[in-house]
């Protein structure tokens, strides 16, 4: 008994600092690998911004026969914002265009706003269906603008069903899905459609994603970028920012995106359907439709581009309190794990290319551990303090380590941005994302941390739902 | 394992310094870039508020305008070439583009964009080329047409942008010849094909007779600037042994546009075992109201695989009261036949 104490007093120690040590490895390790994306990110961006001049985004006018864009908006429970989001859309300079918006069972007035706002009739659509989706109750199509298609069918529980219902009714070459709630830049299907018409290997365009919280909304348009005063919606501004502006720009240096944010996603309707559109099982299907177009094209050899547009092409609601945030990041979650699980032969396998070799892996390293190492890295502190095994001094550079790394990741991000769409660009603007940066780290950063750990947790157990956000109007915004 | 921890203490001061000078550069770096762009944004105000007035009065041929304008330092050349040629982005009215480029000449912006032609910078060149382009600086044809092989992709996609813009026939050759060049962009080069037009038609069919390889450019190109020159030729390639080939000849007629000759053609291709094929043949009646009886043989393929029928039930939307007669007979038919024709005759005709 003695001899198994004295043995537990060694092992202890020994399994706290080498814990600790592969904590500060990693923590040096993420951070080294977003520094290191940077010039890849910055590349990318001014290459964009040399590229995408006002004349090369005139083309889809010149070309003969622009292609016609279906724009997908599922829609479950969206009466707040769906007319407003609408009209945005029909406002939008591209032309060739149609809206299939996507009833998804509503229980709230959905499909009555949308019958008054634009005078729905029921009315005879024939359309084939590729895809599987739950049943179809009724076409509807608008007596005062033609271009609007409205799609009412049974809820099929995911956002993945009601966008394989909108594609199949869907009759353009490319199909943009977006959720209810996105606000589009008026200029968006302009820029997006261009890769397209440049490169015939194109099969995807996603954009970067500004957050709506705290601008000030007018017919459906974004006219003035401020930042909001909640500071949930504070702290994900800057997460967005690290997230598309050097992560997915690094993916695209590459040709390696894996990932094409629900919210803006400019997809050719053909490759979609080749793979068998988005799968209704799919907790993160943005994410696994994106995977399964490159694993689809690359398995077969077939050459394969999906493209960024860094610009903010539209702009979202971020959840702002406390319950939405968690069930949005613990979906998040399950949704990384559930696409990492399923396309584990993908990581590590040079047949996938830069994909397979580069995203995979690092989303897996560092997007699928992380959370769990840095909880553990908690509980291995607190442990550590508790047994008195806690070196203090060390314990207080790692945390000023991870802080001050932390705040320069998040600066160049910062900067990214700046260039990248020139927002938030007041002084004073500048001051207040300088201290998200630091707080951010103290607070918030643990919060998704733990988040991330209990989506692990109903991961493996196969529970927690969608979960839903408290949607606001968007006049109500500013 | 202790040692480890002690080596990695050790490190730790190290990396803290690191960290702090990494997060002061970044502050810095932030600082700096928006100081940068705060003060070029205010030059850029400063000479718009001095030249765009000038700009707008040399447009509307005030001579003492354009003088000021020609006589402004070589610093504000590029800022005062931008505010003149960049609204004909948007404005392509022939008499706007002549005024602008008689001021661009006064003021030897032609001049500078040849110097930015032979540039080391890559985007240099480009915005030599689009403003060239834009100015329809003709007299700078063979840099343009030069530009096309640059080893720049931009500059090539520039160069395009700017023959389009210049819609000179001398180009057509040069155009014409580059076709099956995917380094060139594949939208860019239809826009050009499309800004030519016909004019390119000849030179497409005389070089189609030589190179039977690349038939399926040709055909995809006649679509964008054929005209009924065109059509015996691709009658042909619609007994073309590859099915791409036929198809997309078949698409040509639709927008080429049909004779009776064409029109009996593509009833027959009606008939193909290949259903993109017969989705074209109906593609290309669009429109038709001769002999035939066109609108009938339609009617059988509203029941056809569904690429063909929405082609079939489309041209019957578009073939006057012979397609709506036979829209309205297959109506009340039960299926996908009955109901496409149902939606034809609702919904008016929508962009193909």
């Amino acid at each position: 008994m003695a001899t198994g104490s004295s043995k537990l007093k060694t092992v202890v120690p020994d399994a706290l600092i080498a814990f600790s040590v592969l904590i500060t490895a990693y923590f040096v390790l993420w951070n080294v690998s977003q520094l290191a994306m940077s010039p890849l990110a910055a590349f990318v961006l001014w290459r964009h911004r040399r590229r995408n001049t006002e004349r090369a985004r005139r083309l889809p006018i010149d070309v003969r026969l622009p292609p016609l864009v279906s724009i997908v908006v599922p829609a479950h429970n969206e009466e707040l914002t769906i007319v407003e989001s609408i009209r945005a859309l029909l406002a939008l300079d591209y032309q060739p265009r149609e809206l299939v918006i996507v009833n998804d069972g509503s229980k709230d007035g959905t499909l009555a706003l949308l019958q008054r706002a634009f005078q729905l009739v029921a009315a005879p659509v024939a359309f084939e269906r590729p895809l599987a989706s739950e049943a179809v109750r009724g076409i509807y199509r608008s007596v005062s603008e033609p271009e609007i298609v409205v799609v009412d069918k049974v809820n099929g529980g995911s956002k993945a069903d009601a966008v394989n219902a909108g594609i199949n009714a869907a009759s353009g070459a490319l199909v943009l899905v977006i959720d209810a709630d996105t606000v589009l830049e008026a200029d968006a299907l302009n820029r997006a459609v261009l890769p397209f018409l440049e490169d015939p290997s194109t099969v995807a365009v996603g954009a970067n994603i500004g957050i709506a919280n705290g601008c000030h909304i007018e017919n459906g348009r974004v006219v003035d970028v401020s930042l909001p005063r909640s500071w949930f919606a504070r702290f994900q501004i800057v997460e967005y920012m690290r997230s598309f502006l050097l992560f997915r720009l690094a993916c695209v240096s590459q040709n390696a995106l894996v990932i094409i944010s629900g919210a803006f996603g400019l997809f050719r309707r053909d490759a979609v359907i080749a793979i068998g559109g988005y799968d209704r099982t799919a907790i993160g299907e943005d994410m696994d439709v994106t995977v399964r177009l490159q694993r689809h094209f690359r398995e077969r050899g077939l050459p394969i581009r999906i493209e960024f547009d860094p610009h903010p092409l539209c702009w979202t609601q971020a959840p702002d309190d406390w319950q939405s945030m968690k069930s949005q990041r613990c979906r998040w979650r399950r949704g990384l794990l559930q696409t990492l699980w399923r396309y584990r032969r993908m990581i590590g396998n040079p047949r996938f290319g830069k994909v397979g070799l580069g995203a995979m892996p690092y989303v897996a390293f560092f997007e699928g551990l992380g959370p769990l190492l840095e909880v553990g890295g908690y509980l291995v502190t607190i442990v550590g303090a508790a047994l008195g095994l806690l070196n203090w001094a060390y314990f207080g550079m790692m945390i000023a380590v991870s802080v001050f790394s932390g705040v320069a990741v998040t600066l160049l991000a910062v900067l990214l941005n700046d260039v990248a769409m020139r927002r938030y660009m007041e002084g004073r603007t500048l001051a207040l994302l300088v201290a998200i940066a630091l707080l951010e780290s103290v607070g918030y950063r643990q919060l998704n941390s733990l988040w991330g750990c209990l989506g692990t947790y109903q991961a493996l157990t196969g529970t927690g739902g969608w979960g839903s956000m408290t949607r606001k109007a968007f006049k109500t915004e500013s | 394992m202790t040692d480890l921890l002690v080596e990695f203490s050790r490190l730790a001061p190290l990396m803290v310094w690191v960290a702090v000078v990494l997060a002061l550069a970044m502050t810095c770096a932030v600082v700096l870039e928006r100081a940068l762009f705060g003060i070029q944004q205010a030059l850029s105000r400063r000479v718009l508020k001095r030249y765009a007035p000038l700009v707008q009065r040399a447009l509307e041929r005030d001579e003492v305008a354009r003088r000021e304008l020609a006589k402004s330092p070589a610093r504000h050349q590029v800022a005062i070439a931008r505010l003149l040629i960049e609204p004909l982005v948007r404005d392509r009215d022939p008499a706007r583009i002549a005024e602008a480029r008689a001021i661009a000449t006064a003021m030897s912006v032609p001049a500078l964009a040849g110097r930015y032609l032979r540039s080391w910078f890559w985007w240099r060149r480009a915005l030599a080329l689009r403003a060239l382009g834009l100015i329809q600086a003709r007299d700078h044809i063979a840099h343009l047409v030069a530009a096309l092989d640059d080893a720049h992709p931009d500059v090539r996609a520039a160069a395009l942008d700017a023959l389009t813009d210049l819609q000179d026939p001398a180009s057509v050759p040069a155009i014409v010849v580059r076709l099956h060049d995917t380094s060139l962009h594949r939208g860019r080069r239809g826009a050009a094909l499309k800004a030519l037009g016909s004019r390119c038609e000849s030179l497409l069919l005389e070089l189609s007779e030589v190179d039977p390889t690349h038939r399926l450019n040709y055909s995809l190109a006649l679509a964008i600037c054929g005209t009924e020159k065109s059509r015996p030729v691709l009658c042909r390639w619609t007994r073309d042994a590859r099915v791409d080939v036929r198809a997309t000849a078949f698409q040509a007629l639709g927008f080429v546009g049909l004779d009776e000759e064409a029109a009996r053609v593509a009833l027959q291709g009606l008939k193909s075992d290949d259903a993109t094929v017969r989705a074209m043949a109906a593609f290309a009646l669009r429109g038709w109201q001769g002999p035939g009886d066109a609108a009938n043989r339609l009617a059988v393929h509203l029941e056809d695989a569904w690429a063909v029928a929405v082609q079939a039930a489309r041209t019957l939307q578009s073939m006057g009261h012979a397609g709506s007669a036979v829209l309205l007979a297959c109506a009340s038919r039960p299926g996908v036949a009955g109901l496409l024709a149902r939606q034809m005759l609702w919904q008016p005709d929508l962009p193909s």
